[in-house]
């Protein structure tokens, strides 16, 4: 058996006097603070977004979806490498030199043939590192953010799949 | 400020053996003999030390390296304060094949938890503190976090880690699958080098 | 320091011995709206009065420091920034300049004068979200809702500097990501000029509210010894009365040029060191961040936002420990570094985990209501004590 000290919470002496204030103190200084609420009573702005019928539009820099631009792709890896959850799968091979020669929009020549281009959203953190590193500036957050899903394996966006590059018309600008 | 430092421990403490190490870069310390660390800490205190920041270790391939980071809020200084101890067996939940070195949380009481976390991380033993328990990890995990050579345990409390039915493996085989499909590309994205070292991705990663 | 409890051991509060009944262990957590995430604190009472309270953490621990010896030190940025969620600018910016501070990088004024202002506006975001958070502890639901729609004007502005609302990734080795415009720094010109009067509103719609004082003052009282001893930091230690500030005391970036006063806690209401201390403490802080953001507005100049970093980034071998100012107290590195690509290790000495080791001695002889009010005031993130 041992004796166990705990330390007293220090309580200020109560008088009559003192309770009498205590008890005007709360009146007064809750009554300062129901002014205060009413007077948002009246003439405040609505701050709240009624989600599905509002809709918030993201400021034009925000990170959301992302999506790359396949054919200004020139297959440089260098989102692959900086991303640090490695969630970015691709795959080029070499073109061949008898094949037309192309370039991107802002004219850099494309030396090797996107054969895959797959980001898992699954995994994706949004952190923003592979677009910065983008030297043709084809893989972009967009400002879509309504795209949740169902299963794992549909967060896979392989953007040279046709049914994945008809969302450009839809939530790339410009 | 080291070297007087050092100096001041070596009378103040003899056994402490204190040598200032100067970097070039960054912060300079004072390493002292993992033996006489409380009797060490004990003389910083009084030198000024009121506040002991944090306790972090380090694991080498032969040592473990435990550092102080101490502070006076009086004078508005800092001190790194090293020891070493030998690297022990770190496998299992033995705390008797641990490294061995003296709590200080008698001197500071910030080193109750700073001394758990590292036991939990590190796999250190602290001989005579309070509550030596894990902080972080389970009271029943296996093995210590931070060292370089910490493997995952297969089983904790008859519960198979990852099995295979709850590993998502159409996403662990995405690209395993992809670069069989494509054939042999030029040039495929780090993600894909965990199943075999591809130079092509290395290379990627080191150019420019 | 957990204690074993025997049946019969003889329990005292102050000098006279309480109701002697067994103790009952009562888990306040994981999943409890006053621990503020996922902490548990395994509580000891007799009857009302709690005994011994031993926190238990790692629920949510991720091993921060062992991802971080895997990546690459331009990939750690957004994993430094899901640690303390509600001030992710100030991790970014210790870490920003721990890295700096390594490789010699030079960053242009303008990207200083960016980070100050981020910073502040920050710490005014978490503060806020202390305010409201402890004002529904005590009871006070009214200014959860002003605070949360203040503090949504500061998200969206970071929204639109760099493009998310909580997880920035911002501030970056050698600089910041984007430029600021002026249309942008007279938002928050006119957002600091707008909010100084309302937080005045709030402050005596609350802090001076009877009931609260009643609630907060005399309780969960930390002595500046036992502060110091147990190495707590920011506004708790000033909470204590002890003036110590790190932007004062080792100024980093621009705090050198800035004037600003270090709030102390002064025992007003109560004793010196009690929750009431505590909210003034961070309450202040606000209007001396108001001070900061208006100074640095005045202040800032063109020029460019990024200093010449290397693309692939290699730390010269070496170490540093480097601390910083941050919401919740001080935040520290150690990076350790052998030259390589990636970090051989990186310690983050997290303020909150100190201050969690705390509980146990502002726990034993309180109520378990004022316990509530205890673990409100010292305003803990379990994303940063767990890391």
């Amino acid at each position: 058996m041992e004796t166990i000290h705990l330390k007293k919470q220090i309580e200020p002496e109560l008088t009559i006097g003192k309770w009498f204030k205590n008890v005007y103190d709360a009146v007064r200084t809750t009554a300062i603070g129901m002014g205060i609420t009413f007077k948002y009573v009246w003439g405040r702005e609505v701050v709240t977004i009624e989600y599905p019928e509002v809709r918030e539009e993201l400021p034009s820099n925000s990170r959301s979806r992302l999506y790359n631009d396949a054919e200004n792709c020139i297959s440089c890896l260098q989102c692959a490498v900086s991303c640090p959850v490695d969630c970015i799968y691709i795959a080029a091979v070499k073109r061949p030199t008898d094949a037309p020669k192309i370039k991107t929009k802002d004219g850099t020549p494309i030396r090797l043939d996107l054969k895959q281009y797959t980001i898992d959203t699954a995994l994706c953190m949004y952190c923003g590192l592979c677009t910065t590193v983008c030297p043709t500036e084809c893989l972009t957050h967009t400002t879509d953010y309504e795209y949740a899903s169902y299963t794992l394996a549909s967060m896979k966006y392989d953007y040279l799949a046709p049914d994945i590059r008809a969302w450009r018309t839809r939530i790339v600008k410009s | 400020m080291h070297n007087e430092t050092a100096l001041k421990l070596s009378t103040l403490v003899s056994s402490s053996n204190a040598k200032a190490v100067m970097a070039t870069l960054g912060d300079s310390n004072v390493t002292v003999d993992s033996g006489s660390i409380l009797e060490v800490c004990r003389a910083l205190k009084s030198e000024g030390y009121n506040v002991l920041q944090c306790i972090t270790a380090t694991d080498y391939a032969d040592r473990i390296e435990i550092t102080y980071v101490l502070a006076d809020f009086t004078k508005n200084l800092e001190l790194l304060l090293k020891t070493n101890v030998p690297r022990g067996d770190g496998n299992g939940n033995n705390k008797d094949t641990l490294p061995k070195i003296n709590s200080v949380a008698s001197v500071w009481r910030a080193a109750d938890f700073q001394e758990r976390e590292a036991y939990d991380m590190m796999g250190i033993n602290f001989v005579g503190h309070p509550d030596l328990r894990r902080i972080l990890t389970p009271d029943d995990w296996q093995g210590y976090p931070l060292r370089k050579d910490y493997i995952v345990q297969e089983k904790y409390l008859d519960m198979v880690v990852n099995p295979a039915h709850k590993i998502n493996s159409a996403d662990h085989m995405f690209g395993k699958n992809l670069k069989l499909e494509i054939g042999d590309p030029k040039k495929v994205s780090a993600s894909w080098k965990s199943d075999d070292a591809d130079p092509t991705a290395e290379e990627a990663k080191d150019g420019e | 320091m957990s204690t074993h409890h025997e049946p019969e051991d003889k329990i005292m509060l102050g000098d006279q011995e309480i109701l002697k009944s067994d103790l009952l262990t009562l888990n306040m957590g994981p999943q409890h709206p006053a621990t503020h995430g996922v902490l548990r604190v395994e509580i000891k009472t007799d009857s009302e009065i709690v005994v011994d309270a031993i926190p238990h953490l790692g629920y949510l621990h991720r091993c921060f420091e062992k991802h971080a010896e895997n990546l690459d030190y331009r990939g750690i940025i957004p994993f430094v920034d899901r640690m303390d969620y509600l001030a992710a600018m100030s991790m970014e910016w210790g870490y920003a300049l721990t890295m700096e501070k390594m490789l010699g990088t030079e960053v242009p004024k303008r990207a200083e004068y960016i980070r100050v202002l981020v910073a502040e506006l920050q710490r005014i975001a978490s503060h806020l979200v202390y305010f409201g958070t402890y004002g529904i502890d005590m009871g006070a639901f009214t200014t959860f809702l002003y605070c949360f729609q203040d503090r949504e004007e500061i998200l969206r502005l970071f929204e639109e500097l760099s493009g998310a609302r909580m997880l920035y990734n911002y501030i970056w080795i050698g600089g910041v990501w984007n430029d600021i415009n002026d249309d942008q720094l007279t938002r928050v010109k006119n957002f600091v000029d707008r909010f100084e009067p309302e937080l005045l509103k709030y402050h005596s719609l609350v802090g001076q509210n009877k009931i609260f004082i009643e609630r907060t003052a005399h309780v969960g009282v930390l002595s500046k010894e036992q502060c110091l001893d147990f190495g707590a930091t920011g506004p708790i230690l000033r909470g204590s009365g002890v003036e110590w500030d790190l932007r004062k005391n080792r100024p980093y970036g621009m705090y050198e040029k800035i004037d600003f006063d270090v709030v102390v806690g002064k025992g007003e209401k109560g004793t010196v060191g009690d929750c009431w201390d505590r909210y003034y403490v961070r309450i202040f802080e606000m209007f001396e961040s108001i001070k900061i953001i208006r100074q640095v507005l005045d202040g800032i100049e063109e020029g460019p936002v990024m200093g010449k970093v290397p693309k692939i980034i290699k730390v010269p071998a070496g170490e540093i420990y480097m601390r910083t100012e941050c919401p919740r107290g001080e935040l520290g590195y150690h990076l350790i570094s052998d030259g390589g690509k990636t970090p051989y290790r990186l310690k983050v000495k997290s303020s909150c985990f100190t201050h969690v080791s705390m509980l146990p001695i502002i726990a034993p002889g309180q109520m378990v209501a004022d316990l509530v009010a205890s673990i409100g005031s010292i305003d803990i993130v379990l994303g940063e004590v767990d890391r």
